[in-house]
């Protein structure tokens, strides 16, 4: 099967319904609610790309993992895994994935240890029984993990079953990797071990990764390109730096000059393209320097400041331009309608 | 002192709230409690000893030690598939390229082992200790063994599917365990109950394979338990493929809800 996508979406869409209980209710009654937790999504990964799907709680970033490792059958539309659909191929598609889901220690075996779970699911993915032991070693050198292999699961800490869990979903050799908020609930160490895991490891091995996360920062440091999801719509698509580019806000200027007096600050105040300026005191500024944020409409307004600033002869100290970060991209984009 | 009250209060009302979103499991319980009891009622009492004599040649003691020693691998095949649904463990196995079939199979395997154990250790404190003389018809036994496995796990199976909906309380799970210990010919021959409730023992598959595994025990051969054993064939060729089909569609309901990992 040829594509050149590893992970294409058509039109996937899947609603829930369910029974909620209202504070009012009794015990044999529930309301009804309909959730549509994916809504017609089309999204196209590339063979090799470390993708990233961030969203808020709730946004269906699990709902669609689920739907791509087959767990969830869609309610209309399908998707392709490595050029199997998921509806009418699901077994050439399980054989196409590693999955983890964001609860790493499901499915392990408490009493055995590392080694004997990784060969319980070596045997029930298909790895071949003569290349298994090799497999189960290389995946948990991956990990970092072979030298507690003989210790037993429920002694790990909860990086360790991570790192298990991550070993299980490479153990198949996939060539597509679902990872679904893979460093949730973990320190701020761990989590970082498993970010560069997987953009140095799996990432150049030249798999594809699906890497859902609803922490910004994170996503932002590893992924090639970002879809921001929203009641289960990709409101935003494309690399961190462009998502940053894509808020509209106004430009922020912080400043700090010496020898300016209050009467220029007010011609400063109706320059073109000036919105505002606010005192911005800094402690580090000397008793004659001043600090302010100045808003502009536009980064082109900024050397008509920088000039008057030159022919009034004041001095400029400091000068720094506020960068918008993935997070105002994030809050924005999922705060449109 | 009336804070810790109220505490104690939210504590109570939390588990009632929580304990009544499970209404399938709290008629089951009732269920239970009420009619679990009534087995007893017959076990030891002088028309059951009488009847197992008139119907088995056995003393009492033969008959109860092949009724609780066979009985685990009833229980056995009843809660083998629950506990495979675990629903961690389904999905890790859902999303894997191995069949369901697989993996109810290979988590079986490890509980017949255990169940043929406890038979083999039952029925050797009765020989050695307790003086009981059996003549085993091995090929007879393995295959009323196999066929009241196949009953069974196809009732596990029903009542698994369930499970899967109503996430606690299985009714079926529930029903045949209150029919075995009932009418199932374990501890004591359905034929001292009422003539309305003989009934229910001859339609249940309990009863044959108890009434078949006892006289494969005690001398008797294939063709002298061909029509019960015929009976509990039919019985296990409609169970386990019925409890499959229940099995599968209720899995697939559950994943098309999304509640598969709900409990």
């Amino acid at each position: 099967m040829n594509d050149e996508y590893a992970i294409r979406t058509v039109n996937l869409t899947k609603t829930f319904r369910s029974k909620a209980q209202g504070a009012n209710s009794g015990f044999f009654s529930r309301t009804k609610v309909t959730i549509k937790a994916v809504d017609n999504l089309n999204i196209e990964i590339k063979k090799g790309e470390l993708f990233g799907l961030l969203g808020p709680n709730g946004a269906g970033k699990t709902t669609l993992v689920k739907m791509l490792c087959t767990l969830l059958p869609p309610d209309s539309g399908t998707a392709f895994i490595n050029g199997y659909d998921i509806v009418k191929q699901p077994m050439q598609v399980k054989r196409s994935l590693g999955t983890l889901f964001s609860v790493g220690e499901r499915g392990f075996f408490w009493r055995l240890n590392g080694y004997r779970n990784l060969e319980f699911f070596a045997s029930i993915y298909n790895v071949p029984r003569q290349k298994r032991q090799g497999r189960i070693k290389e995946v948990l050198r991956l990990v970092g993990l072979e030298n507690s292999a003989f210790d037993l699961y429920q002694k790990y800490s909860g990086g360790m079953k991570r790192r298990l869990a991550l070993a299980r979903t490479l153990l198949p050799d996939p060539p597509v990797i679902l990872l679904d908020e893979p460093t949730t609930g973990l320190d701020v160490i761990s989590s970082r071990n498993i970010r560069e895991f997987v953009r140095k490891t799996v990432v150049e091995s030249g798999r594809t990764v699906l890497y859902t996360t609803h922490y910004i920062e994170e996503a932002a440091k590893i992924c090639d390109r970002i879809g921001i999801l929203k009641q289960g719509q990709i409101v935003a698509l494309d690399t961190p730096d462009a998502l940053r580019a894509k808020i509209k806000k106004e430009e922020v200027i912080y400043l700090a000059v010496e020898g300016i007096m209050q009467s220029q600050i007010e011609q400063l105040r109706n320059l073109q393209g000036v919105i505002s300026i606010t005192e911005n005191g800094a402690e580090d500024l000397a008793p004659n320097q001043y600090g302010f944020c100045l808003k502009l409409n536009n980064i082109d307004d900024l050397p008509s400041v920088f000039d008057f600033l030159f022919d009034q002869k004041i001095k400029l100290v400091n000068f720094k331009r506020e960068e918008p970060t993935l997070e105002d991209a994030f809050i924005e984009l999922t705060k449109r309608t | 002192m009336f804070a810790e009250l109220e505490k104690i209060f939210y504590f109570t009302k939390r588990d009632i709230i929580s304990f009544s979103t499970y209404k399938t499991n709290i008629a089951i319980l009732v269920f239970t409690a009420v009619f679990g009891a009534l087995s007893f009622a017959y076990l030891g009492s002088n028309a059951s000893m009488q009847s197992v004599l008139q119907l088995y040649g056995e003393n009492f003691t033969t008959y109860i030690l092949i009724g609780l020693a066979f009985s685990s691998y009833l229980t056995q095949s009843l809660t083998l598939v629950q506990k495979t649904i675990n629903p961690w463990a389904l999905e890790e196995v859902l999303v894997s390229p191995t069949s369901l079939t697989t993996f109810i199979i290979g988590s079986s395997i490890w509980g017949f082992i255990w169940s043929t154990a406890t038979v083999v250790v039952y029925l050797a404190i009765g020989v050695f200790i307790f003086g009981v003389s059996l003549s085993i018809n091995i090929l007879g036994t393995v295959i009323v063994v196999a066929l009241g496995i196949s009953a069974f796990i196809g009732f596990s199976m029903i009542g698994s599917g369930i499970l899967i909906l109503t996430k606690q309380g299985d009714p079926v799970t529930a029903l045949i365990t209150i029919a075995t210990s009932l009418f199932g010919n374990v501890l004591f021959p359905p034929q001292v109950l009422p003539p309305v409730l003989q009934t229910i023992a001859f339609v249940l598959p309990q009863y044959y394979f108890f009434k078949c595994i006892r006289l494969m025990l005690t001398g008797w051969t294939i063709p002298m338990i061909l029509p019960d054993l015929l009976i509990l064939t039919l019985m296990s060729a409609i169970i386990l493929p019925l409890g499959y089909g229940v099995y599968a569609w209720c899995l697939k309901t559950a994943r098309k809800n999304g509640t598969l990992s709900w409990f």
